[in-house]
């Protein structure tokens, strides 16, 4: 009995070892998995800097932290026409270290004076590596704790999401009639609902946390289309000879169920997956730039503050605001993406490319 | 197979029923109401606030007002806007509805086009270091963080370049004496387009069986060029010549979203025909052709694009669906008066009835589609029929 076990641990470990040379063929896969496993080890270095005490929390901590960032200004007028000698149009003035008169309301110092004046949001230095935002918090521990939300969130939601679906739709395919009936016209329902509207509804009713946003999503995902998709690859499974054999043999409906069709839709759920965790920290970011979720710090977060701030419109001048959270989320979806695209051509032998 | 549409009509009633009342009670679950501000205004007296609740009947229980607003639906009468009173929510729909169809029908008519055409170059040449390159640029154009990326887009045209405006439907200085309405010079716009699109479908349609692909492709460049001689004409002549500086205004606060849409979009659209095109490349007829001696452009284009296009002619028909839904960030960012944002003003001021005409409105346009589509994969694959009949 036990060599039985063992033969079966071995050709498990055979087919992983095969699928994993499959899958390090596919160059878009491999491009995708060292994207992800970036973020990923972004978002678990910052706590064990914490830990350590290689950085202070009162000065990075993402949400309280503060940084003091002296610097000496020098007080100009801006001019009202431009453009002059020293500007050449009004956003270049008042220049990166000088001070306009008419915004220093806390001073008596004239026009040719030095000042020295907390600098937020302050640039890019050896002590904060992406510079801090305009309230004195580090920008690169902000992208860390924004990746640790994104994977728990997709993750998260993409799981319970995969597993209802495949559930469902295998028990939809496998059981058909009224069943299948009821299951059908459920996912037809929830893709009557405009996704981004419910959202809101949503989030104006519940005070939406990471957590619960991730099961609201995972939920609406899980019910909707892709119940049909693994439905039509149940289909498929069912119809296969080894399933008539399996039931001529004796095999119980569940035994059926469970060993036989499951684990042939499983690949494509797998895939679904990985798909879903791109949709799940999209929507996320959305959610969260559109200023509805109860958030301390995501990536979306991070860009509405920039933009309620006014920062977005300043252009490339506070680049460190802007872009870094943006990028993030593109790269990380995009990331995911790709290594479900090298996923598609491991499962999927017509892909290959011989 | 009569019996089997007949099943599914009777089920898409009772769906479309439960929809109503889901999204009925989901809007009242939205705490306060539409006419809360009322209380805020220190002139009025709060007696005025009741009177307002009750003439609009808010005062009801929730499964009076569920069951009234669906008898009225089914009669036809949708009722009246909360916010936007003497109007009906049939009436702001007509009046919205064109500008996001517009917007977006051009957008994923350009999309598809070179979506279709960049996938089927990039499955061609797999494998090739370019291939790789303008595969990962376009994932991360497909997943790319979408309202910043507008944000980027009209900061850099919009305000470092001075190009294009930013956002809104029309400059209003320009329209102070206008001799027409905006919506009339809308409605030649759409009927403009719709025609030229159509001829040159049907220029695609008549040159398709053309057997040199270089004549058939100098057919339909010098289709082009007739097209658009024949549209200057037809802009510079009579009437619509008072109508061109107006038409060409709202046209040029369309290019910015458009473009923008169209990049997040195309690359859908390529990557979906870069794997059903791969699929296709493996089949026999691929190697028989091969063998055949074809050039490798024909094969390419006859007979593997061809025999992708069917997938991607589907999901296309399901991005329509989704046109009204994905159109809500577009349009709030862009402040294009459409759909979208008709919706999200309906659902965040609670504007009832509007925002369930429009969720009905989109409602029915998806339980169409689903419907048309689930028929046709029955009637193409006879098991999912036998299972259904149970």
């Amino acid at each position: 009995m036990s060599n039985q076990k063992d033969i079966a641990k071995k050709i498990r470990r055979e087919a992983l070892k095969k699928n994993w040379r499959l899958f390090r063929r596919s160059k878009l896969g491999m491009i995708g998995l060292y994207i992800v496993i970036f973020f990923l080890f972004l978002s678990i270095l910052q706590p064990i800097l914490f830990i350590t005490g290689v950085w202070n929390k009162g000065t990075y901590d993402p949400v309280v932290g503060y940084s003091e960032q002296f610097q000496e200004f020098l007080v100009v007028e801006c001019p009202k026409e431009y453009p002059t000698e020293k500007y050449k149009d009004r956003s270049d003035c008042p220049g990166r270290t000088e001070v306009n008169i008419r915004t220093l309301f806390y001073s008596d110092a004239q026009v040719g004076e030095t000042i020295i004046q907390n600098l937020q949001p302050a640039p890019p230095s050896r002590k904060h590596i992406l510079g801090t935002d305009s309230l004195g918090r580090d920008v690169f521990s902000q992208i860390m704790e924004g990746s640790q939300v994104a994977f728990v969130l997709g993750l998260l939601s993409a799981t319970l999401g995969v597993g209802i679906s495949t559930i469902l739709g295998t028990i939809a395919a496998f059981f058909g009639g009224k069943i299948d009936a009821y299951l059908m016209r459920q996912s037809d329902l929830i893709l009557m609902l405009p996704t981004l509207p419910l959202l809101f509804i949503i989030s104006a009713f519940a005070e939406l946390q990471v957590w619960h946003l991730a099961v609201v999503l995972g939920t609406i995902g899980g019910l909707g289309g892709s119940v049909i998709t693994i439905k039509s690859q149940a289909l498929q499974v069912k119809v296969k000879p080894f399933v008539d054999s399996a039931r001529i043999t004796g095999g119980s409906r569940m035994n059926i169920l469970f060993s036989h069709v499951l684990p042939n839709v499983a690949p494509l759920a797998l895939l679904f997956m990985v798909f879903s965790v791109t949709g799940a920290i999209a929507s996320e970011s959305v959610l969260s730039f559109l200023g509805l979720l109860n958030i301390d710090m995501s990536w979306g977060l991070m860009i509405y503050l920039a933009q309620v701030e006014g920062f977005i419109f300043s252009g490339m001048k506070f680049w460190w605001l802007i872009l870094p959270a943006g990028l993030s989320v593109t790269f990380l979806t995009g990331g995911f993406y790709l290594v479900g695209r090298g996923l598609d051509e491991v499962f999927n032998p017509r892909l290959r490319d011989r | 197979m009569g019996k089997y549409v007949f099943k599914r009509i009777y089920q898409l009633i009772i769906v479309f029923f439960l929809f109503l009342v889901t999204s009925y009670v989901l809007f009242d679950s939205i705490p306060g109401n539409a006419f809360q501000n009322l209380l805020l205004n220190p002139e009025l007296p709060p007696e005025a606030y009741e009177q307002v609740i009750k003439l609009y009947g808010l005062d009801k229980p929730l499964s009076e007002r569920v069951i009234l607003y669906i008898g009225n639906f089914f009669q036809g009468d949708f009722g009246y806007s909360y916010k936007h009173y003497p109007r009906t929510p049939i009436e702001l729909i007509a009046e919205r509805l064109p500008r996001t169809l517009m917007l977006f029908a051009m957008v994923n008519i350009v999309a598809f086009y070179t979506g279709f055409l960049i996938g089927k170059i990039l499955a061609w040449r797999r494998g090739s270091k370019s291939e790789t390159w303008i595969t990962v640029t376009s994932v991360f154009s497909y997943t790319i963080f979408y309202p910043w990326f507008a944000l980027m887009m009209l900061w850099f045209f919009g305000y470092k370049l001075d190009w294009l405006p930013i956002g809104k439907f029309l400059y209003p200085e320009k329209w102070y004496d206008a001799p027409y309405d905006s919506d009339v010079i809308f409605v030649s716009m759409i009927k403009f387009t719709a025609v030229v699109s159509v001829l040159q479908i049907l220029v695609y349609i008549f040159t398709r069986n053309i057997e040199s692909l270089n004549l058939r492709r100098n057919a339909r460049f010098a289709g082009f060029i007739v097209l658009t001689i024949a549209s200057l004409f037809y802009w510079n002549s009579g009437d619509l010549a008072i109508q061109k500086p107006y038409a060409m205004d709202i046209a040029y606060h369309m290019i910015l979203p458009i473009f923008t849409v169209t990049v997040v979009a195309f690359a859908g659209t390529a990557l979906l025909t870069r794997t059903t095109m791969m699929e296709v490349m493996k089949d026999d007829f691929i190697l028989t052709a091969r063998a055949k001696g074809l050039s490798q452009r024909r094969i390419r284009d006859r007979h593997a694009a061809r025999n992708a296009l069917l997938p991607v002619v589907t999901s296309f028909i399901f991005t329509i669906v989704t046109i009204i839904d994905g159109s809500v960030l577009t349009e709030t960012i862009f402040s294009w008066p459409g759909m979208g944002q008709l919706i999200l003003q309906a659902v965040l001021e609670e504007d009832i009835p509007v925002a369930m005409a429009s969720f009905s409105f989109i409602g029915i346009f998806a339980l169409i589609a689903h419907f048309i589509a689930d028929i046709s994969y029955a009637y193409l694959d006879p098991r999912i029929r036998i299972q259904s009949q149970g």
